[in-house]
């Protein structure tokens, strides 16, 4: 049992819960904390982190609700991340990695969401929350803080099939020749709005999606209900970490 | 009988008499022109021949009598609405409905089958608990109703608590009923041609001749007619008829799609209408099962039946009643709202002078058509708004003195 | 379904726009009449033909304007709001006040 040490970490404990936190203690998922964060490490009666990663290949979903992110809207938006040396995507609904592994997605001419990365290896988003506080007062350069932290829930649906999944919930053609890497959605995902990102972790397929945080019950009972079919299943973070991380 | 039918068939009695105008030509005056041959401008005709001695009136139909909204709508005749105005009003013509075949001579097959709305949220029971107090209190039977009365009341409605949106209240109205709706424009148009009004039918107004802000007469395709006061009585084109009079109107038009099941033995008795899962129920006299209440989502001229209402109408209405998964539809039809902001219509004067406004009748027009007639009659024989539509009339707009019918089938949606 | 193309999501089912109302300009704030506020709120040409009217996108809440047949339901075009307006309202809004 060398995930005890982690079982003892209650997703209640912090702050920032995720709002299918009484989900995952149903599947008796075992926490982790990394930083201020409380995330799902795994769900041992699903199997072991083994598994969870066989699993994630195929067909897993994870949430990734406690992660952090940020973002901004408005007409100065675009020049002021280019001024903070982040690289910012010239097309709309296109996604781009930074070297420091953090991800910008531009959603319009005029809006960026940025997430944090799996690993915990980026600091951009406290940084750029850090400077939002900092530049409060900067309306007259139409900068707006729109972070979507507590407003959206962050789930990623992982694996080969998941293009199949899609295709049942979803009238946006998501597969891989047509959604590359990088590509973004704002779309109607099993009739509730979401942005999907498809942001691959090394050769293996994955979809971040954010939506209504009010509604993360909902999408998230559809999306398992949808898999069941292709023996989908709910994966840990740390399954994730280690598909991001291997090459 | 065969024989009989044949023998009278042959008869010079045959063909039987024409119940309206027959075909000639248009006069070139009139004191009264009604544009729009559906139950309302009937109505109107009727009352202004047979109880204010106006005859020397002309219904203009662009199409065929009873051929526009009136034979689109779904014939539910109720009163269980949520303003003062609203439920004075249409109380009113419930009553003149529960006579109108003796008033006629004529059977208009109308049958007080009673209403239950649904509550499916604690929201809803909140305003049905308004709407009974308000109805009650100007002697309109409503009540608030229990899941048990419910399930007394129409046995086979889906009362799970495993629904999606389970059922936790009703609004019963017991005035609620169906007539037939042909029948109710026949019997007032033949009530009005009987009297000397004159019908005529594929005869489309062009345009509106006014002069010094009055009306003086219209332009039609048959020809001009002078004329003494003008109504226009044309749900579904009230814009576009009233924009050649030079007069904005509050609407915006959507399609409200319906549709009925092939006949069944008689089940269900009630009509039953769900705010929530957006649909309303009711069986007819043939044994069809009428499903209605899909108001397209953007504004459109256009009466063509969509594969996405009838997907949505079905599975709502299988929510409530699940027996009807083995129903086959026999077809699917559209009608155009004109929607006014408050659920209300206009009626009454308009900027220009004897140029009466009888419009905004969105999903409630059907309802209304015993008194509409009545009172628009009285108001163009004795230029004198009657009390009941006073609060309708247009210039509440510019007051911002809206009466929000929340009551209404559209509003709840 | 029915397909709507929205400028910056592309081709997309008619479920996810949202109808906004026909397009009319904005009256001046300061000038106008209580009467004209209450044409500009609450009536509408309800043409039955080609009208430009505003949509949104749902999911991505973004707002553009589309020419339409009403008679037909035909989309003639579908573009953005800048083509209209090449002012910012911002701006125009925070121009200092001349009269009290």
């Amino acid at each position: 049992m060398t995930k005890q040490e982690t079982n003892i970490i209650a997703p209640t404990l912090a702050t920032r819960r995720s709002p299918l936190y009484r989900r995952h203690l149903q599947y008796q998922a075992h926490f982790k904390q990394v930083g201020d964060n409380i995330v799902v490490d795994s769900y041992p009666n699903e199997g072991a982190i083994n598994d969870e990663i066989e699993i994630a290949k195929s067909m897993g979903l994870c949430d990734l609700s406690t992660l952090d992110r940020t973002g901004f809207k408005g007409v100065g938006t675009p020049q002021w991340l280019a001024s903070q040396s982040f690289k910012v995507p010239v097309l709309a609904n296109t996604a781009e990695e930074q070297s420091s592994q953090s991800l910008l997605i531009k959603l319009s001419a005029q809006e960026i969401l940025v997430l944090s990365d799996l690993l915990f290896l980026s600091e951009d988003v406290k940084r750029l929350y850090q400077k939002a506080v900092e530049n409060h007062q900067s309306y007259d350069q139409q900068i707006y803080n729109l972070p979507r932290n507590d407003s959206h829930c962050w789930l990623a649906v992982t694996g080969i099939n998941a293009t199949e999944l899609f295709s049942k919930l979803c009238a946006v053609d998501l597969r891989s020749h047509k959604f590359v890497q990088g590509a973004v959605a704002q779309t109607s995902l099993a009739k509730t709005n979401a942005i999907i990102i498809r942001h691959d972790l090394n050769k293996t397929p994955c979809f971040y999606i954010l939506s209504d945080i009010s509604g993360a019950e909902f999408l998230w009972d559809c999306l398992l209900d949808a898999m069941s079919e292709f023996h989908g299943a709910p994966v840990g973070l740390s399954a994730l970490q280690t598909l991001a991380s291997n090459q | 009988m065969p024989f009989g039918l044949l023998k009278y068939g042959l008869t010079k009695k045959y063909p039987a008499k024409h119940h309206f105008t027959p075909e000639k030509a248009l006069k070139k005056h009139y004191d009264v022109v009604i544009i729009g041959g559906g139950g309302h401008g009937a109505a109107i005709a009727y009352n202004l021949a047979k109880y204010h001695g106006v005859t020397n009136v002309a219904i203009l139909e662009k199409s065929y009598l009873g051929g526009g909204n009136t034979a689109r709508n779904t014939a539910v005749i109720r009163s269980n609405y949520l303003t003062e105005s609203g439920v004075n009003f249409y109380s009113e013509s419930v009553k003149l409905y529960n006579n109108l075949s003796n008033e006629f001579n004529y059977n208009v097959m109308m049958e007080s089958r009673g209403q239950l709305t649904l509550a499916h949220s604690d929201a809803a029971i909140r305003s049905f608990r308004w709407r009974a107090e308000v109805n009650q209190h100007l002697g309109v039977r409503s009540e608030l109703v229990d899941r048990q009365s419910i399930a007394e009341l129409v046995p086979n409605l889906n009362m799970s608590e495993d629904a999606r949106y389970p059922i936790m209240a009703g609004l019963w109205h017991a005035d609620g009923a169906t007539a037939r709706h042909d029948a109710v424009a026949w019997g007032y148009a033949k009530g009005a041609c009987d009297r000397g009004v004159e019908l005529h039918q594929l005869t489309e107004v062009e345009d509106i001749i006014i002069a010094n802000g009055r009306v003086n007469g219209v332009k039609t395709n048959r020809g001009t007619i002078h004329c003494g006061a003008v109504v226009q009585a044309v749900a579904g084109a009230s814009s576009i008829v009233a924009k050649k009079a030079g007069i904005a109107l509050p609407i915006h038009c959507y399609p409200l799609q319906a549709m009925v099941t092939q006949p069944y033995k008689p089940i269900l008795t009630p009509h039953v209408s769900s705010p929530q899962v957006h649909v309303y129920v009711h069986q007819t006299s043939r044994g069809e099962f009428v499903i209605g209440g899909g108001s397209d989502p953007y504004p459109l001229y256009n009466t063509r039946a969509t594969l996405d209402q009838r997907e949505t109408l079905s599975a709502a209405a299988l929510e409530l009643f699940p027996f009807l998964t083995q129903a086959r539809l026999l077809r699917q039809w559209a009608g155009i709202t004109d929607m006014t902001p408050d659920y209300s219509p206009i009626m009454g004067l308009s900027p220009v002078k004897n140029y009466f406004l009888d419009a905004g009748w969105g999903t409630w027009g059907f309802k209304a058509t015993p008194i509409c007639g009545v009172t628009m009659a009285a108001l163009i024989a004795t230029g004198k708004v009657p009390d009941l539509i006073k609060p309708f009339e247009l210039e509440r707009f510019y007051r911002f003195e809206q009466i929000n019918e929340a009551g209404a089938t559209a509003a709840s949606h | 379904m029915k397909l709507l193309s929205c400028p910056l999501n592309g081709l997309r089912n008619i479920s996810e726009f949202t109808y906004g109302g026909e397009y009319h300009p904005t009256p001046d704030h300061q000038t106008t009449s209580s009467r004209d506020w209450a044409e500009h709120v609450f009536f509408h040409d309800n043409t039955a033909g080609i009208v430009i009217e505003w949509w949104c996108h749902t999911p991505s809440s973004f707002w553009f304007l589309a020419e339409r047949n009403t008679l037909t339901d035909e989309v003639v075009r579908t573009f953005t709001p800048d083509e209209l307006y090449t002012k910012s309202i911002i701006q125009h809004e925070t121009k200092p006040e001349t009269t009290p």
